[in-house]
């Protein structure tokens, strides 16, 4: 009786487990697919080296580049503001509150990263750009900075969740120690306890980097979508608001259409990429401290 | 161990893509469209066009433009809450609950899927294109209302103390960048840059001011382009210096807080809008693949009844009839 119990769960178990891997591929594949007529009608050196995006003129020019340039810009610029900020609350949290205030402000924290992102861009559209306008004199506040100020609000979370994770095993592990030899507080974090979590902030960082590419609507509100070549002040539009702004009205199995197709191929090809090295980094990582 | 097994994974989801690409060329045309279905998953399974009456079917469903989206909604909320069952609309109905389903997804989405039937009814806000003809071989058209673009600034923008009245050049020669600040339309005007507010390029709208305004001339890539009129609408009602085309609907929803432009002389009122002479307009349509069925004539009729029309007039637009 009790082995057919166990094989019936690992039965449900195993169908969950292939259904799931299943639904990834398909929906790889079906992208893939949907992208295919671009691949085979336009010639590799036109989607990567030209350099303006114009489908539906008549003389039509497909680069992603200046998509994609704005996508690792505004991705990259987030990732460079949030981290200190992130490393800094992190610390704070595990080294000079004690645990009942931590767990109150991490929660706080982690309900940052539960505001629909739509919440986000409406307040950047409303506060944001205006500020930006006002402040460093710009005509209109739409711009890369604009996407890349909001982005690392929204990424704040994650980069502070997993940070602290690691700040605590590490105080665990050495700040009896430290203690006891009589060192500073302030000499442990900066010369034991950031070299020790050196890696998870790294891998950390990378994985708010695949989920930053990937935010649509707060960066859409806030970047004016130009398909340009994206500057600090200028305007840019990366390949998810090009998807979103465009998929809806492409004439059906039009080149336009398949078009699309392909910026979501790159841009899972990317995220792909990010996550395999936060893979690694993180297996060598961990590694190392055992 | 773990660190084989994804390895491993990865290994099938390349040998996956390897295959994939070679029997794609192979794949019959056919299976596109089931494929295509499974792409929409919240629509819910639709129901054959044509339909004997025992089995009866009390849904509509609406897909397409975001602009005629809320038009429609409105008039089905109407529609529901007036008869509640279909037996009320017409005696031969059995007792069913109306349902009518409206979704917006641009215009495009909208001929997409009549094509693919994950819809009764496409809403489009432009003239149906042959290339989409051609894969609609019993298309019919219902003409709901007419929506015009027009050039919409903020009542702050200086350019309105010099002039009323843009002419179809000056209109182009802002759109395409020519003109790169608001200088170089008047000397007079101050030496901000003119900020171009658009629709997605492949939008019903765009589309419409492309073909009647700019002709082969390209809009300027570093216009903002917004995702929706609304946020059109809105960037003109907080950037003193923005210019944009703003649906005639929205401009008369926000009556003082954008001031409108004539175009060649001509104002964007509704006389001129039904007459043809103020170009930039476009129809509004419902369009539908094959016969209607019963239901589905019955709300058609309601739409182009007298209610319906007040309720598109209500949202800004100039009705059909």
């Amino acid at each position: 009786m009790k082995d057919f119990k166990e094989y019936i769960f690992r039965i449900i178990i195993t169908i969950g487990a292939v259904l799931s891997s299943i639904l990834v591929l398909l929906v790889f594949f079906y992208i893939l697919k949907e992208s295919m007529p671009f691949f085979r009608e336009v010639n590799f050196k036109e989607y990567f080296f030209s350099d303006s995006w114009k489908p539906l003129s008549s003389n039509p020019s497909y680069s992603f580049l200046p998509m994609i340039g704005a996508s690792l810009y505004i991705s990259f610029l987030a990732i460079l503001i949030a981290t200190p900020l992130s490393v800094g609350c992190g610390l704070f949290l595990s080294f000079n509150t004690n645990n009942k205030y931590s767990k109150i402000i991490l929660s706080f924290i982690d309900m940052i990263a539960g505001i629909p992102s739509v919440i986000f861009g409406f307040l950047g559209l409303v506060l944001l750009v205006k500020f930006l306008e006002k402040n460093l004199d710009m005509v209109t506040g739409e711009s890369v900075l604009a996407g890349a100020l909001l982005l690392s609000v929204m990424l704040f979370p994650y980069i502070v969740t997993g940070c602290t994770e690691t700040f605590v095993k590490g105080k665990n592990i050495y700040y009896a120690a430290s203690q006891s030899l009589g060192v500073s507080k302030w000499y442990t974090m900066r010369r034991i306890i950031l070299p020790f979590a050196r890696k998870s902030i790294f891998v950390n960082m990378i994985l708010a980097l695949g989920r930053a590419i990937g935010e649509t609507m707060a960066v859409m509100m806030v970047t004016g979508n130009s398909p340009i070549f994206p500057r600090l002040l200028g305007r840019a539009e990366t390949i998810p608001s090009l998807i979103a702004l465009e998929m809806g009205t492409a004439t059906y199995k039009s080149l336009h259409y398949s078009s699309l197709y392909a910026a979501g191929l790159i841009l899972i090809i990317l995220v792909l990429i990010i996550q395999v090295i936060a893979y690694m980094i993180n297996k060598t990582g961990m590694r190392r401290i055992r | 161990m773990k660190r084989n097994s994804i390895i491993s994974i990865m290994l099938v989801l390349m040998l996956i893509l390897a295959v994939g690409c070679t029997a794609e060329q192979a794949a019959p045309p056919e299976q596109e469209s089931e494929q295509e279905q499974a792409e929409l998953p919240e629509v819910p399974e639709t129901p054959e066009v044509e339909e004997p009456i025992d089995e009866f079917n009390s849904q509509i469903l609406f897909n397409g433009s975001s602009t005629l989206a809320p038009v429609i909604a409105s008039i089905s909320t109407n529609f529901i809450e007036g008869f509640v069952t279909w037996d009320k609309v017409d005696a031969s109905f059995p007792e069913k609950n109306i349902a009518v389903y409206v979704s917006a997804g641009g215009s495009g989405q909208g001929v997409k899927s009549v094509i693919d039937k994950t819809s009764d009814f496409g809403m489009v806000a432009r003239t149906v294109k042959d290339s989409e003809k051609e894969q609609l071989p019993e298309l019919q058209e219902f003409l709901i209302g007419i929506d015009a673009l027009t050039l919409g600034v903020n009542p702050n923008n200086p350019v309105l103390t010099v002039k009323d009245d843009l002419t179809k050049d000056e209109i182009v020669k802002i759109f395409s960048g020519e003109y790169k600040t608001w200088k170089d339309l008047d000397a007079s005007l101050p030496d901000k840059e003119i900020i171009v507010v658009t629709r997605d390029i492949g939008g019903g709208a765009h589309e419409v001011f492309q073909s009647k305004i700019m002709g082969d001339v390209e809009v300027k890539a570093d216009a903002i382009q917004a995702p929706s009129m609304g946020a059109l609408v809105t960037k003109i009602i907080e950037n003193e210096y923005a210019i944009g085309y703003a649906s005639f609907g929205l401009v008369n929803q926000n009556l003082g807080k954008v001031a409108t432009l004539k175009v060649d002389g001509i104002e964007a009122t509704k006389e001129n809008i039904i007459e043809g002479s103020y170009i930039i307009q476009r129809p509004l349509l419902a369009i539908i693949n094959g016969e209607l069925t019963e239901p589905q004539q019955a709300f058609i009729d309601y739409v182009m009844s007298e209610e319906g029309m007040k309720v598109v007039e209500e949202m800004g637009f100039v009705p059909a009839k």
